[in-house]
C-alpha cells in the first residue's frame, strides 16, 4: 500500500481504536439513589433508561398495590413501552381505587384512544366532564363561542376533553363534526392562516409541527395542499391511519384531477391502500420502532413488531422493520425473508420494493435488485434516491446506457430540489469522458420530498 | 496494479512462479541464490527473502531489448526496483503465478509492515510485558505468507480464465513489470517522506495537464482510491469487531452498529485519500513516460483489467479484514482493552 493509503489507514486505526476502546471502557454512570422505586422509575425515565424505568415502576406497584400513584405510574410506563395489556390492567386498578380522580380518568381515556377503543373513551370523557360543577358543564355545553376560550383556560381539564374528542372524531373520519367542535370551543379562530403557521414550523419539534398542522386541518377545510402535507408528514412519522385520512381529505378538497389521482396513488403505494390497520397495531408499530431506533431494544421491539403483524397481517411496515433488525444482527437471509413476507402482505408497497432492491444490491444479486428497483421507480417516479440505486445496479451489470439515462434523470430531478448530488455529477462527467470505470457509481439517497423519507 | 492502492499495487512484479497446487499450509522460501523451496513449516526469518521488498536497480540485461520501453529523462533518473524474473510458460497461468506477477506478495509485505506499525503502541506507553506480547502477536498474526494465502484463497473464487490469461499476458510485458516494480518501491516504508519531498518539487515544476489527466483516468479505471478506502474499512471493521467482542455481552455492538461505524471511518478515509491521491500517484509513476502510463490506463480500462481489479479488490478486502480481525482479537486477549485504552490515551494519535 502506498503512502496516502497508509496515512489514511493510520488515521482510521487511530479513530477506530479511540472510538472502540472508548466505548468498551466507558464507565457506567453511577446510579442515582432515589428514595423509592417510584422515584427510581421517574429518574430512569428522565435519563432515557426506559426499560429500567418500567422495571422500577413494576416493583413500585407490586410493593404498593393500593397506591393510585404507583398503579398509574406503572400503567403509564407500560403504555409508553407498548405493553398495552399491562397498561390496561393497571389503569383499571387505579380507576377502581379512585373512580373520581380526574387525572386517572383522563389518562385512562387517553390510553383508550391510543388503542382505538373510541366509544369507551367517550364514556370516560363523560365521566370526566361530570366531575365539574353544574354551571361549568352548562357553560361548556351552551355558552357562546366567545366565552369558550376563557372557560377552557380556566378549566384545563375541559380543554383536554375537547382535544380528545377532536382526536376521536378525526380518527373516526368525521372531520366535519371535528371542525364544528373545534370552532364551537374556539380551538380554531376564523380568519387565521394556520397553514402558513404550520409551514413556518417546518423543522421544529415534532409536537409543534403536529399541533400546527392539526389546527390547519381543523381551521382551514379548503387548504387542500396543507391537509395533504399533513398527511404526508404523518406518513413519515408512522401514523399511517391518520395519514391516510388526511391524504384522502386533501385529495377530496383539491380541484386538480391530477392531484386527486396522485393522492390515490400515494395511499396505495405508501399507506397500504385500503388494507385494514387497527389502531392498536399501528401504535404497537410506532412504539416498537422507538424501542428499536431510540433504545436499541431489539428483543422488546421485535416482540411488538410481531404483535403488530399479528393484528394487521397486511401492514407492510413492521415486516420491513423486522428485516432491518435481521440485517442489523448480520442475518441477511432473514432480512430477505421478512421483506418477501412484506411483499406478499402488500405487493404495492413502494418501500418494500425499495428495501428489497437495496438488499439484493448489497448481496450483489443485481438482476433481482434491478427488478425491484425498477418497480420502485415505476411506483414512484420522483424517487430520485431509488433511481440512483437503480442506476448503480445497472452499472454493475454493464448496462451503461441505461445507467446513464437513469442517473441523469435523477440528477436533473434533484437539481430542481436544490439537492445537487455533486458526487454523482462528477461520476457522470468522468463516465462521459472516459467510459466505464472500475468503481460503482455513488447512490446517495437525499431526503427531498416530505412523506417519502421514513417509515 | 495501481500505485497507491494496495490491491492494484498488488498487481505487479514478476517473481518466481509458485505452483497453484500449493495449499494454504505450504510455505515457499527463496534463498540468497534465488533457489525456491517449499515446506509445510514456516521459513525462519533468516531463510526467507521476501519477493523484491527492496528497491534495487533494474538489471539491464534481464530485460530483452525489443521489450524495453524507450525511457525518457525522467525514467532514467529513477532507480526502479527489480521486477520479478520473467516466468517460463508451460501451460495455463496459475493464480499463484498471476499473483506473483502482480507483485501482490511483495506489496503485502509493505502493507502488513505498515499495518503492524500502526497497531503497535508507541514505546513506553505499555508495560514491557504487554509490549512484548503485542510485538509477538503482530509478528505472528500478520505474517505476510499467511495473509497472502488468504488473498489467494479469496482470489480463487473470482477466477475467470479468459481474463486471467489476458491479465497475465499484460503482466509479463516489460512495461507492466516496470510499472509493478515502481509500485512495489512506492509501497515500502519511508515512501511518505519521499512523496512529501516530491510534492514540494512539483509546486515549482507542475505536471503537465496530460499527466494529470492520465493519473485521474488511471484512478477512474482502477478505482484505486476506492480500493484503498475499502481496505481502510476492512481494517476498521476487524478492529471494531475484535474490541467489541472482548467486552461484556451487554456492551457488544451489533453487526449493524459496527457497519455504521465502519462507514463513518471509510467516509473520512475516502476524503483523505482523494486529497492525497494526485501527489502520491505523481510520485509513484514519475518514472514512466506519458505513453507508458497511457498504455497502463488502456489495460486497466480493458475488460481484463476491470476483472483483475475487481477480483483483487475483493480478495484483498476479504483477506485483510480476516487477518486484522484475528490479530486484533489476539491483541485484546493478550492485553485487555482497558490497558490498550490507557496506552492510546497516553499517546493519542492524530486523527486527520
Amino acid at each position: 500500500m502506498t503512502t496516502h493509503a497508509m496515512r489514511a489507514l493510520a488515521s482510521a486505526i487511530a479513530l477506530t481504536l479511540c472510538t472502540a476502546l472508548g466505548a468498551a471502557t466507558q464507565e457506567r454512570p453511577a446510579p442515582a439513589a432515589p428514595s423509592s422505586d417510584l422515584d427510581r422509575a421517574q429518574a430512569a425515565f428522565q435519563a432515557g433508561r426506559h426499560a429500567e424505568a418500567l422495571a422500577s415502576a413494576r416493583r413500585a406497584a407490586d410493593a404498593a398495590p393500593t397506591s393510585v400513584r404507583a398503579l398509574t405510574a406503572r400503567a403509564g410506563m407500560a403504555e409508553f413501552m407498548g405493553e398495552f395489556d399491562e397498561a390496561q390492567t393497571f389503569y383499571d386498578r387505579a380507576a377502581g381505587l379512585a373512580p373520581d380522580d380526574a387525572e386517572t380518568i383522563y389518562r385512562t381515556a387517553s390510553f383508550t384512544v391510543r388503542v382505538g377503543e373510541y366509544d369507551r373513551a367517550l364514556t370516560q370523557l363523560d365521566r370526566l366532564l361530570a366531575l365539574h360543577p353544574r354551571h361549568v358543564r352548562w357553560l361548556f355545553q351552551w355558552a357562546p363561542t366567545r366565552f369558550q376560550a376563557a372557560l377552557l383556560r380556566d378549566h384545563p381539564s375541559l380543554e383536554r376533553i375537547v382535544q380528545i374528542k377532536l382526536d376521536i372524531l378525526t380518527e373516526k373520519g368525521d372531520l366535519e363534526q371535528a371542525r364544528r367542535l373545534a370552532r364551537a370551543h374556539a380551538i380554531v379562530q376564523p380568519g387565521q392562516n394556520y397553514c402558513a403557521q404550520a409551514r413556518a414550523r417546518a423543522g421544529a419539534e415534532r409536537d409543534e409541527v403536529f399541533k400546527a398542522f392539526r389546527l390547519a386541518t381543523l381551521g382551514q377545510p379548503d387548504a387542500a395542499d396543507c391537509i395533504w402535507w399533513y398527511g404526508q408528514w404523518l406518513s413519515d412519522e408512522g401514523y399511517v391511519r391518520l395519514g391516510r385520512l388526511m391524504v384522502i381529505e386533501g385529495s377530496r378538497a383539491t380541484a386538480s384531477p391530477a392531484n386527486k389521482e396522485s393522492g390515490a396513488r400515494y395511499v396505495r403505494i405508501r399507506l397500504g391502500g385500503n388494507r385494514e390497520v387497527p389502531k392498536r397495531a399501528e401504535q404497537l408499530f410506532l412504539i416498537a420502532r422507538q424501542r428499536y431506533l431510540r433504545d436499541g431494544d431489539i428483543n422488546g421491539a421485535s416482540r411488538l413488531f410481531d404483535e403488530s403483524i399479528r393484528l394487521a397481517p397486511a401492514f407492510a411496515r413492521p415486516y420491513n422493520y423486522r428485516a432491518m433488525i435481521a440485517a442489523d444482527l448480520g442475518d441477511r437471509e432473514g432480512a430477505m425473508a421478512w421483506l418477501q413476507r412484506a411483499l406478499r402482505a402488500d405487493p404495492d408497497s413502494w418501500r418494500t420494493h425499495r428495501n428489497l432492491g437495496r438488499l439484493f444490491e448489497t448481496l450483489e444479486r443485481y438482476p433481482e435488485a434491478e427488478m425491484h428497483l425498477r418497480k420502485t421507480v415505476q411506483l414512484f417516479g420522483d424517487d430520485a434516491g431509488g433511481r440512483l440505486a437503480l442506476a448503480r445496479v445497472l452499472y454493475a451489470q454493464g448496462k451503461y446506457d441505461d445507467f446513464a439515462k437513469e442517473a441523469r434523470a435523477a440528477v436533473a430531478f434533484l437539481a430542481n430540489w436544490r439537492a445537487p448530488v455533486p458526487e454523482v455529477r462528477d461520476f457522470l462527467a468522468k463516465f462521459d469522458r472516459w467510459g466505464p470505470g472500475a468503481a460503482l457509481p455513488p447512490a446517495p439517497d437525499p431526503h427531498v420530498i416530505m412523506g417519502w423519507n421514513y417509515d | 496494479m495501481t500505485d497507491h492502492t494496495a490491491v492494484v499495487l498488488l498487481l505487479g512484479v514478476a517473481l518466481a512462479l509458485a505452483p497453484a497446487t500449493i495449499d494454504a499450509g505450504t510455505y515457499r522460501s527463496v534463498d540468497e541464490q534465488g533457489n525456491v523451496t517449499y515446506s509445510d513449516r514456516p521459513p525462519q526469518p533468516e531463510q526467507t527473502r521476501a519477493p523484491a521488498p527492496e528497491a534495487t536497480p533494474v538489471p539491464e540485461g534481464k530485460v530483452p531489448d525489443d521489450a524495453r520501453p524507450a525511457l525518457g529523462a525522467k525514467a532514467r533518473d529513477v532507480k526502479a526496483p527489480a521486477p520479478p524474473t520473467a516466468i517460463a510458460r508451460t501451460g495455463p497461468t496459475k493464480v499463484d503465478e498471476l499473483l506473483e506477477l502482480s507483485g501482490a506478495r511483495a506489496q503485502l509485505v509493505g502493507l502488513l509492515s505498515g499495518l503492524a506499525g500502526e497497531l503497535r503502541p508507541a514505546p513506553g506507553q505499555m508495560s514491557a510485558k504487554d509490549q512484548a506480547s503485542v510485538d509477538r502477536i503482530l509478528r505472528q498474526a500478520l505474517r505476510h505468507e499467511a495473509v497472502f494465502a488468504l488473498v489467494r484463497d479469496a482470489f480463487l473464487l473470482q477466477v475467470d480464465r479468459t481474463n486471467l490469461e489476458a491479465t497475465a499476458a499484460w503482466l509479463r510485458s516489460p512495461l507492466a513489470r516496470k510499472i509493478v516494480a515502481l509500485e512495489i518501491a512506492s509501497s515500502e516504508p519511508g515512501t511518505e517522506q519521499k512523496v512529501a519531498a516530491y510534492a514540494a518539487t512539483i509546486k515549482t515544476n507542475p505536471p503537465t495537464n496530460r499527466r494529470v489527466e492520465l493519473l485521474q483516468r488511471l484512478d477512474w479505471a482502477t478505482a484505486g482510491t476506492e480500493i484503498s478506502a475499502d481496505l481502510v474499512a476492512a481494517v476498521s471493521r476487524g478492529i471494531t469487531m475484535a474490541v467489541s467482542g472482548a467486552g461484556p455481552a451487554e456492551q457488544q455492538l451489533r453487526p449493524g452498529q459496527i457497519e455504521d461505524r465502519v462507514a463513518q471511518v471509510r467516509a473520512r478515509a475516502n476524503g483523505a485519500l482523494r486529497e492525497a491521491h494526485m501527489a502520491s500517484t505523481l510520485y509513484t509513476y514519475h518514472g514512466l513516460e506519458d505513453e507508458e502510463l497511457a498504455a497502463y490506463v488502456l489495460f486497466s480500462a480493458s475488460e481484463a483489467g476491470r476483472w483483475y481489479n475487481s477480483a483483487m479488490r475483493k480478495a484483498m478486502v476479504s483477506a485483510l479484514g480476516r487477518a486484522v480481525e484475528q490479530t486484533a482479537a489476539e491483541l485484546v486477549r493478550a492485553v485487555p482493552v482497558d490497558r490498550w485504552a490507557r496506552a492510546t490515551t497516553a499517546a493519542p494519535q492524530p486523527v486527520k
